[in-house]
């Protein structure tokens, strides 16, 4: 995928990369902290009947109403019963909401640590994320808020 | 581009428009003098400011726009029609140059070679004197006030020359001038310009800023209605939220002040097309306009711009006739097309009327035969009136064949879409001989609109209050029955009328059953979106808001439910639905033939005003339905006193209570001592009076309908206090009689007891 070389040759060509990390389930992602505008603490946003499945709701953001994207949903993880918390980000289209389980702290990382997905993850979750950083302990996977913005969800699904 | 330039444009512009209506006006007028030093000016001001700037091919242009102009303001020639349409001509040039420079800086390659040969010819017959005074006059360029100076009868070099400097950089106008100003409204406004007074109160800001404004206005009324909801409970924040709730009113219709233009922006195009319309196709028209002065939201004076056009084009193709006709019926050769705005309340009404033709109602019948839209015998029961609004039905208009015998529709349909979708409505009368009116009533803002807010799956949502036509509560007891059903659609008969249904929670969650809940109320709105009229089944109500609308993104659009979504009082979210979309969805059409009557009737109905009938012991009465809040049917025990005044009490609210039929003493004797656990049942309509909510007790509620005026017999005075409902003459209740609860009164402690007729 082009797109995916390209994301890494940019992160390689910056010494230090600053990520937020976002904890969803049981997994580590990280999110580019350029493209967050805003962190919204424990949100509970309005359900929106008949939307498609990954849109998470919506919420008052600054005058406007923001449509949210549920990454738990995105990756096939079941629906989340407590508040939430959520990243607004900002993409090509326009802001939008990514909600998560909870915000974690910003991590400085190497690109030296860096590896493209693996060739054995699944189509679905190859396309959403962007490689991962290899921490200590654990792993942070890295999530492309282009590729999360709900009409680019909305046009894969309808390609699919 | 730079400031100068962006300046230069719009000065322009608008300099072009003031002559376009003052060049139709000129028409009538071909002497004015102020009309004539006033199109002057703008071609003036354009030639002085171009060659400052450098625009050589604008400069051409003006410049001999300006000697022909000179002429006729010194009445060297006369403004015949074809020197108007040479004129004319002339703008369309300068206005074509403008758009160039507008759009990349240049003046673009066009030849004006023929333009310029036109105008030079319209001249040709002036002599040689003139030709000096024209000389004078351009030389005269950059002092713009020396061509101010409307030259005396005649133009010898000797009156134009020894104008002193000093006199002619001071914007004076002659006297003569100034007398002709006051005649010509237009003029007056124009000559104001140059002047201080004007610039130094007014400013220009971006429409961005305004929108931002209007933005930021509407977060403080949602922060308002939580804040008034917050605090209800707590006396000591009632005085504070009030204020605030006062300055956020103010506020709110400040700004929507500062939006507002005067349909003068629009109407003022009006004048050219009437005038080339007429020429191509014949006719002879007078175009009267009245209330230019009205203001409107400037995105809804876009938004009507092109369904104006419609009618006017409609009233001149189709309702005017040629001067031949007219003549043969005894009617002036030139017809009166008339462009009156007024603002009635929250509305603002345009109404484009002629002396035509008329429709010819009888074809109209007959045509909505021939095309299926409705049956014979349903066509041999509608009145005048009813069969006009079926011209408005897209089925009618399309065809081309249709119109050229009706008369009238081309896109009549189009245009009450386009009024629609601004929350608007489209009325049309017509008189076969005499004429027809199409009448256009817009509402004042769009940012702001009232809702009602409305439950379904636990969750709330806001219906735009324009398309809701009533409520319909079906209390528990009548679940079971009150819906009925042909194979799997559920249908309501509302007064003798068979309703679809459409259930909200089933269209949200298809998973759903279509039932009523037996064990809570059950609500029906009924709505009429765009003609499709369908109840719309809630699980519940809550009270009207004004809601701010926000857009949605892209991908909830697509949904094709929600208009947009909108903040709560109770800081919940809401969405917006959209009841024309709703009405798509579930398959509701409104070309069938009940469809159409039922709308019909609406429509006709919307153009007086409406009363709940109701009946208190025997008698009839009526209520103003504008004023009624809702209809509750509550026991016996639920009434209170205070003293003697019966009252309700409403979660701390209390409601005065008016009984003038002794309902409340009859059902208690009724009653008897020993009660039913459920006790007996009344009904209270619950009405707005002023600021204040008032209770009025009723034996039954009859039907909804619209009351007419009724006159003194001998005097002709309008009778206040009766209407005539259903054919008959039936009184008014007048809720200001209802005598006020005492305020500040300690009366916390008879509050609490219970009704004494009981015992």
């Amino acid at each position: 995928m082009t797109a995916q070389a390209m994301a890494v040759r940019n992160v390689k060509s910056e010494a230090q990369v600053e990520l937020c990390s976002v904890r969803v389930g049981k997994t580590m992602f990280g999110v580019p902290i350029g493209h967050i505008l805003e962190i919204v603490g424990s949100a509970r946003p309005q359900p929106v009947p008949l939307a498609p499945e990954y849109v998470g709701g919506l919420v008052h953001y600054r005058g406007d109403v923001l449509t949210t994207v549920s990454l738990r949903q995105l990756l096939g993880l079941p629906p989340c019963e407590g508040k939430q918390d959520i990243l607004v980000l900002e993409s090509e289209g326009g802001c939008f909401g990514l909600l998560v389980d909870s915000v974690g702290e910003v991590l400085t990382v190497s690109p030296a640590d860096f590896e493209p997905n693996p060739s054995i993850l699944d189509r679905r979750h190859s396309a959403l994320l962007a490689g991962a950083y290899k921490l200590k302990d654990h792993l942070l996977v890295m999530l492309d808020p282009e590729r999360l913005d709900p009409m680019r969800l909305a046009q894969e699904m309808a390609e699919r | 581009m730079d400031e100068l330039t962006r300046e230069f444009l719009i000065e322009s512009q608008e300099g072009l428009d003031r002559m376009e209506r003052c060049l139709t006006d000129l028409e009538t007028r071909p002497q004015d003098a102020a009309l004539l030093g006033e199109i002057f000016r703008s071609v003036h001001t354009i030639k002085g400011t171009t060659g400052f700037l450098g625009f050589k091919r604008l400069e051409r242009l003006a410049h001999r726009g300006e000697n022909l102009l000179g002429l006729l303001r010194d009445g060297k020639a006369v403004a015949s029609r074809g020197v108007i349409t040479g004129l004319l001509h002339l703008l369309d040039g300068l206005r074509a140059i403008l758009k160039f420079i507008e759009a990349d800086g240049t003046e673009g390659t066009g030849d004006d070679q023929a333009l310029i040969e036109e105008i030079e010819a319209l001249q040709a017959p002036a002599g040689g004197a003139e030709k000096v005074s024209v000389a004078l006059a351009s030389e005269s360029g950059p002092a713009a006030s020396a061509a101010l100076k409307p030259a005396p009868a005649s133009a010898k070099p000797s009156s134009a020359s020894p104008v002193p400097a000093a006199q002619s950089s001071a914007p004076q106008p002659e006297p003569a001038a100034e007398q002709l100003a006051a005649a010509a409204p237009d003029a007056g406004r124009a000559r104001t310009q140059p002047g201080a007074s004007t610039a130094e109160s007014t400013l220009r800001v971006d429409v961005a800023l305004l929108n931002r404004m209007m933005n930021l206005v509407g977060e403080l009324v949602l922060t308002r209605n939580q804040v008034l909801q917050a605090t209800a409970a707590d006396p000591k924040m009632t005085l504070l939220s009030r204020r605030l709730d006062m300055v956020t009113a103010d506020l709110r219709e400040s700004v929507m002040k500062a939006r507002m233009q005067p349909v003068s922006n629009i109407f003022s195009k009006m004048p050219r097309m009437v005038r080339d319309l007429s020429q191509s196709l014949g006719r002879r028209v007078h175009l009267e306009m009245e209330g230019q002065e009205t203001e409107l939201d400037k995105s809804l004076l876009e938004a009507i711009k092109d369904p104006l056009t419609h009618a006017l084009r409609n009233a001149l193709d189709h309702g005017i006739e040629s001067p031949e006709d007219r003549k043969a019926v005894g009617k002036n050769p030139e017809g009166l097309l008339k462009l009156r705005a007024v603002q009635e309340g929250s509305h603002v009404v345009i109404e484009v009327s002629d002396d035509g033709a008329g429709i010819a109602v009888e074809k109209v019948r007959e045509k909505a035969i021939e095309r299926g839209l409705i049956t014979s015998d349903r066509a041999a029961l509608l009145g005048e009136r009813e069969l006009l609004q079926l011209i408005f039905l897209p089925g009618f208009s399309t065809a081309a064949k249709v119109t050229n015998v009706s008369g009238r529709g081309v896109g009549m349909d189009v245009v009450r879409t386009n009024v629609e979708k601004i929350g608007g409505k489209v009325e049309l009368d017509s008189r076969a001989g005499k004429g027809t009116t199409v009448r256009m009533r817009i509402p004042l803002t769009l940012a702001i609109i009232p809702a009602l807010i409305v439950s379904s799956l636990n969750q709330s949502f806001a219906l735009p209050q324009g398309a809701l036509s009533e409520l319909v509560h079906i209390p528990p007891e009548k679940a079971g029955t009150a819906i009925e059903w042909i194979e799997s659609a559920p249908l309501y008969r509302l007064r003798g009328r068979l309703l679809p249904l459409v259930f909200l929670s089933r269209l949200l969650d298809p998973t759903r059953t279509c039932h009523l809940a037996p064990d809570r109320d059950n609500f029906i709105a009924v709505l009429d979106a765009d003609g499709r009229r369908f109840g719309l089944v809630v699980d519940g109500l809550a009270d009207p808001e004004e809601i701010v609308v926000k857009p949605l993104s892209a991908v909830l659009k697509d949904i094709g439910l929600y208009s947009g979504a909108t903040m709560l009082g109770s800081a919940d979210l809401a969405l917006i639905l959209d009841p024309g979309s709703i009405a798509l969805k579930a398959n509701i059409i409104m070309n069938s033939e009940e469809e159409a009557a039922a709308q019909v009737e609406e429509t006709d109905d919307a153009a007086k005003a409406e009363f709940l009938l109701v009946e208190v012991t025997g008698r009839r009465a009526a209520v103003p339905l504008a004023d009624v809040l809702r209809i509750e049917q509550l026991p016996l025990s639920r009434i209170e006193y205070v003293g003697y005044r019966p009252v309700l009490n409403f979660g701390g609210h209390l409601l005065p209570v008016e009984d003038t039929g002794g309902i409340l003493a009859q059902a208690a004797e009724a009653q008897g001592v020993d009660a039913s656990p459920e006790g007996a049942q009344i009904i209270v309509v619950v009405c707005r009076d002023g600021n204040r909510h008032v209770g009025i007790v009723v034996s039954h509620v009859l039907d909804v309908a619209a009351g007419s005026d009724l006159f003194e017999a001998g005097t002709g005075v309008q009778t206040s206090g009766v209407t005539m409902l259903k054919n008959r003459v039936t009184g008014v209740v007048d809720l200001g009689s209802v005598a006020p609860l005492a305020q500040g009164e300690p009366a916390h402690e008879e509050w609490t007891q219970p009704a004494e007729v009981m015992g």
